[in-house]
């Protein structure tokens, strides 16, 4: 009960920034400073299985995010901007407040057409079209991401981390092409890594190690949009001093995603399809390797009066040989956890509709899930996992 | 009366039809922009003159027809892309916001007092602070 009054506490103090600064409509605080935030909230209501706090007999409330960011251009060179952000997402996610980004951004040469800079601290990962504005509701193309590209269970593994990022910017009379490589130590204060990595909560914890992230996209004025985003990401796990020297080890990921979209004005066409590769190494008890496919094709239709309406299928399989999940379920130590086939894949079919009010966006979306690849394990007693189940959520979210 | 409403329509689609006028502080040293400058700039990824003097992006709300008129005649974009890149961006710490404005007549005087502004209107009158910026 403490904690929970705690974190909301917590909570009130990006909100109360936000709202003074939204209701004022003091976007611009003068001397080149911005401020931005968003709020949203949503409800859930899931057949079987539990999403944001929701039960059999019961909606999900825990489900929300609230964000302010402030930046400072003091000269066209230099830019230094950071965030705060806190999120709440039943068991994995308890609306610490946090630090979601904050960097220094140096222009090393511009002229006109072609900017090249460097940002230094804390970077948003581009990765796909939606990584670095994931948890912003306006900009996600729909109430929860395409899990199988942007897995909320590693999520901050791939947001964002300190690290040092060259990048640039190269526009033309056909398109605009955007790059940036960045070098980075991630950051593994997920609550789920271990279930998704090692099967299961361990009691030591996983250390980022350097590891390295890249995205070239080209915008032909909007109407095509293609990206490649590469990179590799490792990790190492530490166990406890209590024992578990059985499962010391280290991750490396290396991971690439292709994204296209084709836009008109009535509609969004968009695709995106990557895999990750898993390889585990020095674990006595769980070297898993494999490699993660992940895809999703989306339709997006603007019906006119601020309504559209989209309809998606997503498709997470963790390991590309096994997509079934019965080698996996049929091994050691997930058959002693009672790990189920169909937790290794998830095939989402997602129909949604949202309506713009000004700053407001209100957004309803249906679930049909054949997997519980994705499910937080946090949340969702193994036992009780079922495999096919259907979700509904409401969302509201207020931006300025 | 069939006349009349063919004549309104036409009225109204040649109104639709007339493209934004982009305009800049009449300090600013550029009197024409390619297309490719134009979007850079609107799109916040261009933030400095040639003379690296501060780009002061003015807007008007996204459904604004004149808005609407700049970003179909003048980028070749629709408002929602140029929104959702501008989000991208600004939620992301990568750039920041233009400054919107409530209409035309604000604009014009937001453009007129700040050095190195950019914004657009869709009939510049005669006033000697503002430049007209071609689309080459």
């Amino acid at each position: 009960m403490r904690s929970r009054s705690l974190q909301y506490s917590k909570a009130l103090a990006p909100l109360g920034l936000a709202l003074c600064v939204g209701f004022a409509q003091a976007q611009e605080l003068g001397h080149g400073v911005q401020a931005h935030g968003f709020v949203s909230q949503s409800v859930i209501h899931t057949s079987d299985n539990h999403v944001g706090g929701s039960g059999e007999d019961s909606l999900g409330w825990d489900l929300r995010e609230m964000g302010v960011n402030l930046s400072w251009r003091p000269t066209p060179d230099w830019l230094i901007s950071g965030q705060a952000l806190a999120r709440w997402a039943g068991e994995s996610d308890k609306g610490d407040l946090r630090l979601d980004y904050g960097f220094v951004d140096r222009t090393l040469f511009s002229d006109g057409d072609s900017q090249v800079g460097l940002r230094l601290g804390k970077i948003k990962n581009p990765y796909g079209f939606y990584n670095t504005t994931r948890d912003v509701a306006h900009t996600r193309p729909g109430i929860i991401m395409p899990q199988s590209i942007y897995l909320d269970q590693i999520r901050n593994f791939f947001l964002a981390a300190p690290g040092l990022s060259l990048y640039g910017n190269s526009e033309n009379n056909v398109g605009n092409l955007s790059w940036q490589i960045s070098v980075l130590r991630p950051e593994v204060d997920d609550p789920s890594l271990e279930y998704v990595f090692l099967a299961n909560d361990q009691a030591g914890h996983f250390k980022g190690k350097n590891s390295w992230l890249s995205q070239a996209m080209f915008d032909m004025g909007g109407t095509w949009r293609m990206g490649l985003s590469l990179g590799e990401m490792n990790m190492a796990y530490h166990p406890s001093l209590l024992g578990e020297i059985e499962i010391a080890g280290s991750h490396r990921l290396p991971t690439w995603v292709l994204s296209l979209e084709h836009n008109t004005e009535d509609w969004s066409f968009t695709v995106e399809y990557g895999q990750t590769k898993v390889d585990a190494t020095g674990y006595r008890l769980f070297n898993q390797n494999a490699t993660t496919e992940a895809g999703y094709v989306q339709a997006t239709r603007r019906m006119g009066n601020n309504w559209q309406g989209y309809l998606r299928h997503d498709v997470l399989y963790y390991d590309n040989n096994d997509r079934d999940g019965t080698a996996f379920a049929g091994s050691a130590l997930p058959l002693m956890l009672g790990l189920p086939a169909h937790s290794r894949f998830a095939k989402d079919w997602v129909f949604g509709v949202r309506h713009d009010i000004e700053h407001i966006a209100l957004s309803a979306e249906w679930h049909h899930v054949d997997g519980t690849a994705w499910l937080a394990q946090s949340d969702n007693p193994r036992a009780g996992l079922i495999r096919q189940w259907d979700m509904l959520l409401l969302q509201a979210a207020w931006r300025f | 009366m069939i006349l009349f409403w063919m004549l309104l329509t036409q009225l109204a689609l040649a109104d639709l039809a007339m493209a934004a006028e982009i305009i800049a502080n009449s300090s600013v040293g550029v009197n024409s922009l390619s297309l490719a400058s134009a979007r850079s700039i609107f799109g916040m990824r261009q933030v400095k003159w040639p003379d690296d003097k501060h780009i002061q992006v003015f807007v008007l709300a996204d459904t604004h027809p004149t808005h609407i008129a700049l970003c179909k005649e003048r980028l070749n974009l629709f408002p929602y892309q140029l929104r959702q890149s501008w989000d991208r961006l600004v939620y992301a710490g990568m750039a920041q916001a233009p400054i919107e404005v409530a209409n035309e007549e604000e604009l014009v005087n937001k453009v007129a007092t700040t050095p190195g502004a950019i914004g657009y209107v869709r009939k510049v009158k005669t006033n000697d602070a503002i430049k007209i910026i071609a689309i080459q």
